[in-house]
């Protein structure tokens, strides 16, 4: 298990690291934390020819919370955006989908940015990503662009990046007070990749649900929203039955794969499962709140 | 041979019984180990192996040009050309000649990942970016994994020259099966199938082999030596004569037996070093290891019948097994003769019937996995002693307790002809029951329930048979495949030096994540009057060594421990000898004692070994003529309890004698929805006999429950109806971590061998042998389904609630 080989180049700045993706061309790739391309390379799935190391960027490395939401720069580790005040303050919902995500060490090297560019559609970052709502700056040598969160994913390993480009930072959208979130996923064992996981959240008014977001993981190509049970919850009042109703709808419309972890109907059983149970979580949370 | 005299064992022991610091310790956790991958000789080259990327096909041409024009490559050999440089590997299955393996594929792929080409290169990342380049053409062969469809008429074959899949089949019959099924009240039938899972060392098989073609010595570093009496086969694999081979000892960092007589990796690595003239070294990978290992562990499909009284009286047990044993059958059915052993498990029943059928299919072959088939009896036995309890209606507890051999029945002999030596059942499980609190587990358990939670619990009373004879190899057969092997000997060499100083040599490689040096410490500090500490423990190489079978079978600790008894008894003979001279003393008048001699009814006049090894080294000419310089014994210790097998095979003779027995209670609470198996608790009492070190034997029955856990909940090597291996690393074959584990409470028990050194039984396997059981019959009662799988994944647990809602 020995990578083939390739070339590494640091960049010191965002500006450098586009600048080296437009040069070095197709087969560069952008090392962040490594968590997932370093095993993949020695895997021998992925070889690129070429690393651009971001991760000593001090531009890269900023993560802060105001009035547009969560900003978190490519560089930050996870475990650093896990258990920032800001997070815990504006993202809790991505907070706990980081403590989720490997063990403490990995999460240490580990970077959200870099979790969500890979855009494994099974992780759990990138579904909370989308179940809060957000957008990914992209840079490339034409400048930066914003992308919304709900456009980014595109399919396995695939997002809406070009050529050429890197996400630099993303921005969580804030929710505003009232907020619950609920994030739960199901791994046959501790360390194994989760199979199936539910990201939500609801905000409660006048004791009715009036905003809901309910986003799966690992049950399609991409972290999937459920407009369905979104649209069950709006408008609702939090009991076991919205719940259930919302889950089954959750669950009804979705087809996953089958792999060595899980049937595609024991996965389709996990979603509904995991999505009543996020939501009544959230909306324990959002009462409190409220 | 007979039964061997039973002991006397000492009413005082100074070292065995104490939990003493591992001696260990100290190199390994400094990272001084000297681990085989952290060995490195000069102008050394490494291998990587191409793999077969097909189950089944025929092997058309193989283009190595692009990886032999990567700079940095210096050999390669591939299937076309390896029986130009080497010999099958060594079989010890039915037939050798009909099921043929070397070190690569040859002609044909058998499954997928078997080695079709090897290339020795400057450094493993070159060795690899060649081996990606060749280019083999298959002709795709129909695959077959599925054990029960090779078993067809029409199956493709995985050996033509067998002419079948199968490359043994026999029906034993174990005492009056027919009269005791007439006599039943009832009869539990169920079909069972046993997952293939296998052992998980840190550190992977690896070898350095060194040629020098001026003395024509092949020298490999290996950290999987055992079996040192068989490397003769090793030599004819090389080609070598057996005199010019010499295998060097590392440590291992874990086997559970996926090490056992593991020498195809030392074969690569020696075929490539002979052909490069540089030394090679070949460091197993984990997909090497998992894909190619040889270990994988049993895969078993049962139709068993248990026969009873109304009052719960077990009677009998019919067997019908079929096992899934790859693509070659290295160590014959070796596997169910560890079944055979304890085939009865701790109850009384007067006969067994055991039709085996071994299939060969598109899978990597099997190998040794703590308990080698044994575990898979036991799982079985419990599981359908826990059905005949369902049946008639009895508390688990209470259908194992009445049905107990008794401890005056021993030494007690099963219908199979093996004898278990001491016990003590009830004892062990009133322990337990104690230990777990049993009883208000269930008042908990009905509390849980009322509230709606799926909490269950489960009891085995399960046996560890311990210390093989090689006889379980052969015994199958109607004739002896080789000679009547009925030893596997360990070897010792004590030497004490002129300051009195001793050195302890081992002649296997003992250290497989166990405590061997601990063990020999602690003996020969109990034996010389010496602190363990000051017991220096090394390793020989096989061309100076003695006869060593090394750890197996939960064996090492009792013949290493006879070892160092017999070698102690030669040393104190000759110091007697040289005290008497000394100490001008008749040596029937000398006693030993606290390390010395001293004239009895004199305690002042006394000679320390110490001194008495000052002169024997430096004085010989001051001493009795017959005294040659020098203090140093070896001991072979020969298996202590074997006999031979009836030509009928009606009775297989004694062959596993030093009989354990252990009792788990687990309470569990599962997530109908998820399956997701949580632990309460998990209580688990063993008796080993006399225990040697009470806290390496707990660590290994909680390593061994956690293994035991792993094989009944999440592991198996997944291969698909193509063939196509579905977990081959550890993203997809799942291993329980710490953070899955019970928090285990273990207690022990100790009923002494009357035939070994000290009372001592095995202990190594113990824990896997039991947790699948207690586990399987806690989940069962939680849900009110029944296993008959494993591994009981949790979606397999889903399907069965969903099957019994339904």
């Amino acid at each position: 298990m020995k990578s083939p080989p390739f070339e590494y180049h640091r960049a010191g700045s965002a500006a450098e690291a586009a600048a080296l993706l437009g040069e070095l061309g197709f087969d560069a790739r952008i090392l962040a934390g490594g968590q997932s391309l370093i095993p993949l390379m020695n895997l021998r799935l992925a070889a690129p020819a070429y690393l651009v190391d971001i991760t000593r960027a001090p531009d890269l490395a900023g993560i802060g919370a105001d009035g547009g939401g969560l900003h978190i720069g490519a560089a930050a580790r996870q475990r650093t955006v896990e258990l920032h005040t800001d997070t815990l303050a504006t993202a809790p919902v991505l907070s706990d989908a980081i403590s989720n995500a490997g063990q403490v060490p990995v999460r240490h090297q580990g970077t959200v940015v870099g979790s969500i560019a890979h855009a494994d559609p099974s992780a759990e970052v990138p579904a909370a990503f989308k179940a809060q709502g957000g957008t990914v700056t992209a840079q490339g040598s034409g400048g930066t662009r914003e992308i919304p969160s709900e456009d980014f994913f595109e399919g396995y390993f695939t997002t809406a990046l070009a050529e050429g480009e890197l996400v630099t930072a993303v921005t969580v959208d804030a929710w505003p007070a009232g907020t619950g979130h609920g994030f739960l996923e199901f791994s046959v064992t501790a360390e194994s990749w989760p199979i199936a996981l539910a990201a939500v959240l609801i905000h409660t008014s006048g004791g009715k649900i009036d905003r809901a977001s309910v986003v799966l993981g690992g049950v399609a190509e991409v972290p999937l929203r459920r407009p369905e049970a979104e649209a069950i919850l709006v408008g609702s009042t939090p009991s076991a039955e919205a719940f259930e109703a919302a889950a089954e709808a959750a669950a009804a419309g979705i087809e996953p794969l089958s792999d060595s972890f899980g049937s595609g109907a024991y996965r389709k059983k996990l979603a509904r499962v995991l999505t009543r149970r996020a939501l009544t979580t959230a909306a324990e949370r959002a009462g409190g709140k409220a | 041979m007979t039964i061997p005299k039973v002991r006397q064992h000492p009413e005082h022991l100074e070292w065995v019984g104490k939990s003493i610091p591992r001696v260990e310790d100290p190199k390994f956790l400094r990272g001084r180990g000297n681990y085989i991958d952290d060995y490195e000789v000069p102008n050394m080259l490494e291998v990587a192996v191409a793999r077969s990327t097909m189950a089944h096909a025929k092997i058309l041409s193989i283009d190595t040009s692009a990886a032999e024009a990567v700079p940095g490559v210096v050999a390669i050999v591939t299937s076309e050309n390896v029986t130009d440089h080497v010999n099958p590997m060594p079989d010890f299955g039915p037939s050798p000649d009909k099921h043929t393996w070397y070190c690569l594929a040859v002609d044909k792929v058998r499954y997928m990942g078997e080695g079709v080409a090897v290339v020795a290169a400057t450094s493993r990342a070159v060795a690899e970016d060649a081996a990606e380049l060749i280019e083999v053409t298959y002709e795709p062969l129909e695959p077959l994994t599925d054990m029960l469809e090779a078993l067809e008429e029409d199956a493709p074959l995985i050996h033509e020259a067998l002419g079948s899949n199968i490359p043994f089949h026999r029906k034993f019959t174990f005492g009056d099966v027919d009269g005791d099924f007439a006599a039943a009240d009832v009869i539990v039938r169920d079909t069972l199938h046993w997952g293939r899972s296998g052992g998980q060392p840190l550190e992977t098989v690896g070898a350095v082999a060194d040629y020098d073609a001026a003395t024509g010595m092949m020298t490999i570093h290996v950290n999987s030596m055992s079996f040192t009496h068989f490397l003769f086969l090793l030599a004819n694999t090389l080609r070598v004569p057996s005199n010019k081979l010499d295998l060097q000892p590392h440590p291992s960092g874990g086997s559970f037996g996926a090490k056992f007589f593991e020498v195809k990796t030392a074969t690569i690595a020696a075929m490539m070093a002979r052909i490069t003239g540089r030394p090679v070294k070949f460091m197993q990978d984990r997909l090497d290891n998992i894909a190619n290992g040889d270990h994988h562990g049993s895969d078993r499909y049962y139709e068993v019948e248990l026969a009873a009284k109304a009052d719960g009286t077990l009677l009998s047990t019919r067997y019908k097994v079929v096992d899934n044993y790859g693509a070659y059958i290295q160590f014959g059915v070796g596997q169910h003769g560890n079944s055979l052993a304890q085939a009865v498990g701790p109850y009384r029943m007067s006969s067994i019937g055991y039709d085996l059928t071994a299939v060969l299919t598109n899978k990597c072959q099997q190998g040794a996995y703590r308990g080698f088939g044994s575990e898979v009896g036991n799982w079985i036995l419990e599981r359908m002693v826990d059905l005949m309890a369902l049946e008639l209606g009895m508390d688990p507890v209470d259908i194992r307790r009445m049905n107990f051999i008794q401890p005056d029945q021993f030494p007690y002999f099963i219908p199979t002809g093996n004898v278990y030596d001491s016990g003590d059942y009830e004892a062990v499980l009133n322990k337990t029951m104690e230990l777990s609190d049993y009883k208000g587990w269930r008042k908990r358990q009905a509390e849980m329930r009322a509230e709606g939670r799926h909490v269950g619990i489960g009891v085995c009373t399960c046996q560890e048979r311990s210390v093989f004879s090689a006889t379980e190899f052969w015994f199958w057969f109607d004739e002896p495949v080789a000679a009547p092997v009925t030893s596997a000997p360990e070897s010792v060499t004590l030497k004490v030096d002129a300051m009195g100083a001793v050195t302890a040599t081992l002649y296997s490689n003992a250290s497989w994540g166990n405590s061997p040096e601990t063990m020999v410490a602690q003996f020969v500090a109990e034996e010389l009057g010496i602190k363990p500490e000051d017991v220096s423990v090394v390793y020989a190489g096989s061309n100076q060594g003695m006869p060593a079978t090394g750890p197996g079978g939960s064996r090492f600790t009792i013949m290493v421990g006879g070892a160092v008894e017999g070698a102690s008894q030669s040393i104190r003979a000759k110091a007697a000898k040289i005290a008497a001279h000394l100490l001008e003393a008749n040596e029937d008048d000398l006693v030993w004692e606290e390390g010395g001699f001293a004239v009895r009814g004199s305690p002042d006049q006394r000679k320390e070994l110490a001194e008495i090894a000052l002169a024997a080294h430096m004085f010989k000419h001051s001493l009795p003529e017959e005294i040659e310089t020098g203090l140093e014994a070896s001991h072979v210790q020969d298996h202590p309890y074997t006999t031979m097998p009836n030509p009928e095979r009606t009775n297989l003779g004694v062959f596993y004698p030093f009989v354990g027995h252990a009792s788990h209670v687990v309470v569990v609470e599962v997530d109908p929805e998820t399956g997701r198996v949580e632990f309460l608790d998990y209580a688990a009492v063993h008796d080993c006999g006399t225990v040697v070190n009470p806290r390496s034997v707990g660590g290994q029955v909680i390593g061994g429950t956690v293994q035991g856990l792993g094989s009944t909940l999440y592991e198996e090597f997944l291969y698909d109806e193509d063939g196509v291996l579905r977990t081959p690393s550890f993203a997809e074959y799942l291993i329980p971590s710490a953070l899955d584990s019970p928090t285990l409470r273990v207690g022990h028990n100790e009923t002494p061998s009357p035939y070994t050194p000290y009372g001592i039984k095995g202990g190594g396997e113990a824990g896997r042998m039991m947790a699948p059981s207690a586990i399987c019959a806690a989940i069962d009662d939680a849900l009110g389904i029944r296993i008959r799988r494993l591994p009981a994944t949790p979606e397999r647990i889903v399907e069965m609630v969903d099957a019994a809602n339904s």
